[in-house]
């Protein structure tokens, strides 16, 4: 998913960009996105039409909350977008976590229909599934949220492997999940939840917000992209203008300061799993 | 086989017994290295190459020697045991279905049936998200750990399951108490 990010933080970038979004080749592009349910949604939906129009990649975006029409950003981000740009595109609603669940875990069985086999799975606001998930206030919120997430990536897996085998040299299934923080819970619940997410999708997108003009009609967050192991932030900076289109450009030449070696040591042992 | 390596074992496990012993220091031998790398590296990073080393040994000797019994303990502290129990009692089977997708179902003491994926760790018994999502502590739970164990040492049973079945599988909805 990463690679799909750069491929739209290019499309819609202002100016000429030099450099690329930049994944260790070791890591999985599997990607988490955090911030505002309403851009990070945008996005969400700005990924899969790119990945769907630009790479031809077949997308199966699971959300909560149906599409009543194109989100305002897109329309102006890509004006005389059609409809049937969006073919690729499989919109598939869910209620419940339970229901995604299955869903997810009946993608296997569309391996002998080899036109059908997804190149980018994209969950939308997966905390508003495990919220719902919750019978009580013991109930352990982390088995249900880490269940999907490793059900993803080994979904993500499985199919990569089918399309590895097709002829047209697709060789990978991504995942893109979006997950904003609790207003109500604590921030440890939250970073455990994250740390959660963080064993099964190992680049993070972050979407922070700087600014904020009403009367201008301008927004602007800083996005932070960075991969878990090895250690690597890139950062770049997101508008969204009156007219709702979504402009990117890198910052410092698209890649943040990879972190120095010793720094990077200390990272990839706490994100790694060193106990 | 395990029962004796596991009397073995047992006496060898607690570290302070383990700096009383000289024996046990001589038959570590190439394995001793490995200890004092622990500290200057990944936790993880040791355990993967632990249990490559126990799969090539296996497949030479068909035996666990006690240094890498040892290792163990020392990587996976008290599940090791445990997960060594369950490969005894060949609680691990490898379900596939004709879609090819595979996953690990363990079954647990408790009668429980845990699914295990292939590519990553997860599983949904109350010790791994405890021990290993809350708190950290551990790499893995006893399920996953003889899931890790059955691969390397190729101790998994088999089953076929149909597509439906499968997604049933990783859903969730067969770790019913059998």
């Amino acid at each position: 998913m990463a690679d799909v990010l750069g491929v739209v933080f290019r499309r819609f970038a202002t100016g000429t960009v030099t450099s690329d979004v930049i994944v260790p080749p070791h890591a999985e592009g599997n990607t988490l996105v955090l911030g505002d349910v309403n851009i990070s949604r945008s996005v969400l939906f700005l990924a899969a039409v790119t990945a769907a129009t630009d790479l031809g990649l077949k997308v199966l975006f699971f959300t909560q909350t149906p599409f009543q029409s194109l989100p305002v950003s897109l329309r102006a981000s890509i004006p005389g977008l059609k409809l049937e740009s969006l073919k690729n595109v499989k919109f598939v609603y869910v209620k419940t976590l339970k229901e995604l669940v299955e869903d997810i875990a009946s993608l296997h069985e569309l391996a002998s229909q080899a036109a059908s086999v997804p190149s980018l799975i994209i969950v939308d606001s997966l905390d508003h599934f495990s919220h719902g998930s919750r019978v009580g206030p013991l109930q352990d919120d982390l088995s249900p949220v880490a269940h999907v997430a490793a059900l993803l990536h080994d979904t993500a897996a499985f199919l990569s492997q089918i399309l590895q085998n097709r002829a047209d040299g697709q060789s990978l299934c991504r995942i893109m999940v979006s997950f904003q923080s609790e207003c109500e819970g604590s921030r440890d619940s939250e970073e455990l939840l994250l740390s959660v997410l963080d064993r099964y999708l190992q680049v993070r997108c972050t979407l922070e917000e700087v600014k904020r003009d009403e009367e201008a009609g301008l927004n602007e967050w800083q996005v932070y992209l960075s991969v878990m192991c090895p250690s690597l932030v890139q950062q770049w900076h997101m508008v969204l203008r009156a007219g709702g289109a979504l402009e990117f450009r890198p910052v410092f030449g698209g890649e943040q300061q990879i972190v120095d070696q010793p720094e990077k040591s200390k990272q990839e042992n706490k994100r790694c799993g060193d106990s | 086989m395990f029962n004796k390596l596991r009397k073995a074992f047992s006496v060898c496990y607690a570290p302070h017994k383990l700096a009383k012993k000289k024996n046990i220091r001589r038959r570590c031998g190439k394995h001793e290295h490995v200890f004092r790398c622990i500290m200057g590296s990944s936790l993880l990073s040791v355990a993967e190459q632990l249990l490559k080393d126990l799969q090539r040994t296996y497949s030479e000797t068909n035996q666990i020697p006690d240094d890498l019994l040892i290792a163990l303990r020392f990587v996976f502290g008290q599940c090791a045991l445990q997960a060594l129990d369950l490969l005894d009692q060949r609680s691990v089977t490898c379900v596939s279905s004709p879609s090819g997708r595979k996953a690990f179902q363990v079954l647990g003491g408790s009668g429980r049936l845990y699914t295990c994926f292939t590519s990553c760790h997860y599983c949904p018994c109350p010790a791994f998200s405890f021990s290993v999502l809350r708190r950290n502590e551990s790499l893995m739970c006893k399920h996953l750990l003889a899931v890790c164990l059955s691969q390397a040492m190729g101790l998994c049973q088999q089953e076929q399951v149909s597509d439906q079945q499968m997604t049933h599988i990783l859903s969730g909805q067969t770790e019913a108490s059998i």
